[in-house]
């Protein structure tokens, strides 16, 4: 069962440089973008951690204690430990080395990172079953979805998951031939489970994957088989983990993993515009997941991408098909297949809490673009370009020109990340017509600082709509705005209130209209001609003599 | 040769199909980006509805997504009453700024202009004439609640506004009618709802306080041709239709003039009351607001006397 290249260093340098280029576009950028909602709440996360390790450094056994042990971890008990603890490391090396130009960076550096070693991966695994040119494409695919350009820069969980499912899919890939990656397999899943519920799907993908290698390797009567040694090591070292990295678990350990599971399992429901109706209950349409991914990704890796799965539909054929003596392989399309599919399907299930987001589903994209390797390589080698034209430069020029729309697109949706819509959907605008998802986490923001300094030069007050204190606060560290424009509690005590445009924040919108009396927004922040923010202006902050 | 030279044609069709589509994705962006409208344009379609705005006109956007940019340019023109509206009356002529080939009526229009990818038009509309609104007047009313021992006045008072924020419903205002301040909800005043379809609907906020009404009295009101009454629940909570329906009833004259049983999922409804036999008079009117459950029941009603516009 030998379907696999070996890695030469050459290939770590070229899978280290792509993802070393992308952690820094994410550094270069990262200035423009307010922290959102949920990295607002993740970072007091953080900090508490970040207080709790120092402890356990100085004074363990108080650390130790069940009420410090709480008072540290009981604030956002219902996400796991690992992402939370690595901001909290990289906050304690901001605090006692000054690291990086900015508090927001600390937060957000482990998940750039994640986001740079993604990229690595997704050409290591790529270039382990196919030639280098279709994992750098697979790798460069991925790093140019605007929307995973948008959560790579984030202290979030949602690509960091995406990257730890996606090691933990090669660590099982690697370990059904080499028996040394069942344990790397067991941490790599143990990891996964400690960022992220994402990873529950895991087991069930590999045991269907093995289910159909197993029968393979029974047709063609093999007479070694595979071991299921690698399923114990899940079993067993990915929930030791993922308990041993999260102290809230080590008292009240069943009640409190019941909780978390529950939690997930009966997750609230963000109400989410699609095609023009704004679903707050299930179910949400099954489409939704397959038409985000259709208007939020290059058309072309797209078709690619099932061109690819086309050109390795014999990996994919049923077990029956195959005769005694047939060779057997690893399955590796398969694979792939489920891992690109199962995230998708989740959020489809008319069952599933409503998320909406294609975070939520970013696990899928690795898988997505190494597809879309394939299906490259596949259409250069079936149109022959190299030898027809006398050069290597076509296939090369061909590669380039099929990712320019992603890389293009990707620049254009910086900062505006979750507003952007691809060609494909009508772009920007044309997304508005549809009734698409116009935002979330109030991290635009951060587009209007400098109008309300210019409009705020001797400081006042803003209502933040959907813009966490938090997320105001973090602005206001990084040195964004100034400590003398605070966030205000009331609209009716702010000088300027803000209105996030989302189809449901219609009533916000309204409030704002009484309580200053008109319905004119003083400013309108816009994108491609879309509107993101209104900004109400307090016509007292006239009587107050705030405005000048 | 000719079979591989066959071959070597359809793969590279197959070759160019990919490379259109990218070429497709490449072209159609700044395409897109050519047909949205400078903030130029959208000044000069303004400046031009703004010289002939009228009172009472009312401007539309379209596409509806559009509608904070043409507010933000000429929202100043427009009373709340008109931004919000309740129902068709007191609406002179309705000015349409529109991009991307978008509209809001089917009808000829009376004026078009096109400034540079914003279309300006307009339509003489025929509605009728508003004698008495009661949104507007709400100030001047009385208000009770019933209660064990007897109705109680509620106080017109000033005090603080509501914060705002989603799911919060429609906003308290500073200046209302405060019926109990252990159940802060219980006021009555004017404010506006955001309905089933998210529309704007300037209203009287009258929370039902359960199977005891609350009670809102406006004394000569001049009576025409009809009152209309329109009314709806906030769109956070109707639209998960579980909840217990609000009885209005409208009381003219101390004589119940009409009932409107309103139900999550009605979306803003009402009912129009003939009034014509006591067209001209001066009538007291009163809004009576009950339910079996006050769970959760953010009802908001608007009202007007109503006659029809003269014709030219």
């Amino acid at each position: 069962m030998i379907d696999t290249r070996k890695l030469t260093r050459r290939d770590h340098v070229i899978g280290a440089t792509l993802g070393l280029i992308y952690v820094a576009a994410l550094l270069h950028t990262a200035p423009d973008l307010a922290m959102s909602r949920d990295e607002s709440f993740y970072v007091h996360a953080a900090k508490n951690i970040a207080g709790w390790l120092s402890e356990l450094l100085t004074d363990p056994a108080s650390a130790l204690d069940p009420d410090h042990i709480a008072r540290a971890w009981r604030y956002n008990w219902e996400h796991p430990a690992w992402m939370k603890l690595m901001f909290a490391w990289s906050w304690l090396a901001q605090e006692h080395l000054g690291l990086f130009p900015r508090d927001s960076l600390a937060f957000r550096f482990p998940g750039m990172l994640t986001a740079g070693l993604l990229l690595w991966l997704i050409y290591a695994w790529g270039a382990s079953v196919m030639g280098r040119s279709g994992a750098i494409f697979a790798s460069v695919a991925f790093a140019t979805m605007p929307r995973v350009f948008y959560h790579s820069h984030l202290a979030c969980f949602d690509v960091p998951i995406a990257f730890f499912t996606t090691l933990t899919a090669y660590a099982y890939w690697r370990a059904l031939v080499d028996r040394r990656w069942i344990p790397v397999l067991g941490l790599a899943f143990g990891i996964a489970l400690a960022t992220k519920h994402n990873s529950w799907m895991l087991p069930g993908i590999f045991i269907i994957h093995f289910a159909v290698l197993h029968a393979d390797q029974a047709r063609a009567v093999v007479e070694e088989r595979t071991p299921m040694t690698w399923l114990a090591s899940m079993l067993v070292v990915g929930p030791l983990f993922f308990i041993v990295t999260w102290p809230w678990l080590w008292h009240d350990t069943w009640n409190r993993i019941g909780a978390y599971v529950t939690f997930h399992l009966k997750h609230v429901h963000y109400t989410y515009q699609f095609l023009g109706v704004s679903y707050f209950e299930p179910p949400l349409p099954f489409s939704v997941p397959f038409v985000m991914t259709l208007f939020t990704v290059s058309a072309v890796v797209l078709a690619l991408a099932v061109a690819g799965i086309f050109f390795e539909r014999l990996e994919l054929r049923f077990p029956w098909r195959l005769n005694p003596g047939d060779p057997t392989t690893r399955r590796t399309d398969l694979l792939w297949l489920g891992c690109l599919l199962a995230p998708l399907l989740a959020i489809a299930l008319p069952s599933s809490p409503i998320f909406g987001g294609t975070k939520h589903w970013l696990g899928a994209y690795p898988f997505l673009a190494l597809f879309a390797g394939r299906g490259l390589l596949a259409v250069a080698e079936r149109a022959n370009l190299g030898p027809w034209l006398g050069r290597q430069w076509p296939s090369r020029a061909f590669a380039i020109f099929c990712l320019l729309p992603g890389a293009i697109q990707t620049a254009h949706s910086h900062p505006f990340g979750l507003s952007h819509y691809m060609p494909m959907a009508g772009g920007v605008p044309g997304a508005a017509d549809l009734g698409m998802n116009r935002q979330f986490w109030g991290f635009t923001t951060g587009s209007l600082t400098e109008w309300l300094i210019e409009q705020l030069p001797d400081g006042g007050s803003v209502w933040l709509c959907d813009t966490t204190a938090g997320a105001w606060a973090m602005l206001q560290a990084d040195g964004a705005v100034p400590h003398n424009i605070r966030a205000a509690r009331s609209m009716s005590e702010a000088d300027f209130a803000l209105v996030h445009h989302e189809q449901h924040f219609a009533e916000v919108d309204y409030q704002a209209w009484v309580a200053y009396g008109t319905s004119r927004p003083a400013h309108v922040l816009s994108y491609d001609g879309v509107p993101i923010i209104s900004v109400y202006e307090n016509p007292a902050r006239h009587e107050r003599g705030g405005a000048h | 040769m000719a079979e591989a030279a066959r071959k070597l044609s359809l793969a590279s069709w197959a070759w160019v199909l990919f490379a259109a589509l990218a070429a497709f994705e490449l072209l159609a962006d700044p395409v897109i980006r050519a047909a949205i409208p400078r903030e130029e344009a959208w000044r000069q379609a303004s400046a031009f509805v703004r010289e002939r705005f009228e009172p009472n006109d009312r401007i539309v956007a379209a596409p509806a997504w559009v509608d904070p940019i043409v507010r933000g340019e000429l929202g100043d023109l427009t009373e709340l009453r008109i931004a919000a509206l309740p129902d068709r009356a007191g609406v002179g002529r309705v000015w349409e700024l529109g991009i991307r080939g978008a509209t809001t009526f089917d009808a000829a229009p009376a004026l078009e202009r096109n400034f540079a990818g914003v279309r300006v038009r307009m339509w003489p509309v025929e509605s009728p004439k508003i004698i008495y609104d009661f949104v507007t007047r709400i100030r001047e009313a009385e208000v009770e609640i019933d209660t064990d021992a007897g109705p109680l006045a509620c106080a017109w008072t000033r005090g603080r506004a509501a914060p705002g924020g989603l799911e919060r419903g429609p906003m308290m205002p500073a200046e209302r009618f405060v019926c109990d301040r252990a159940r802060p909800w219980l006021w009555v005043g004017p404010t506006i709802l955001a309905d089933l379809e998210l529309q704007p609907r300037r209203c009287i906020w009258q929370h039902p306080a359960g199977p005891d009404a609350v009670r809102t009295t406006f004394i000569d009101v001049p009576l025409g041709e009809r009152l209309v009454v329109r009314g709806g629940i906030d769109y956070q909570v109707a639209r998960r239709r579980y909840h217990a329906p609000v009885t209005l009833r409208v009381w003219i004259d101390d004589e119940i003039a009409a009932e409107l049983v309103h139900h999550d999922g009605d979306g803003w409804s009402g009912l129009d009351i003939d009034t014509s036999a006591h067209r001209g008079s001066d009538a007291s009117v009163r809004f009576e607001t009950t339910t079996s459950d006050p769970y959760a029941r953010l009802f908001c009603f608007a009202a007007s006397t109503q006659t029809e516009a003269p014709r030219d």
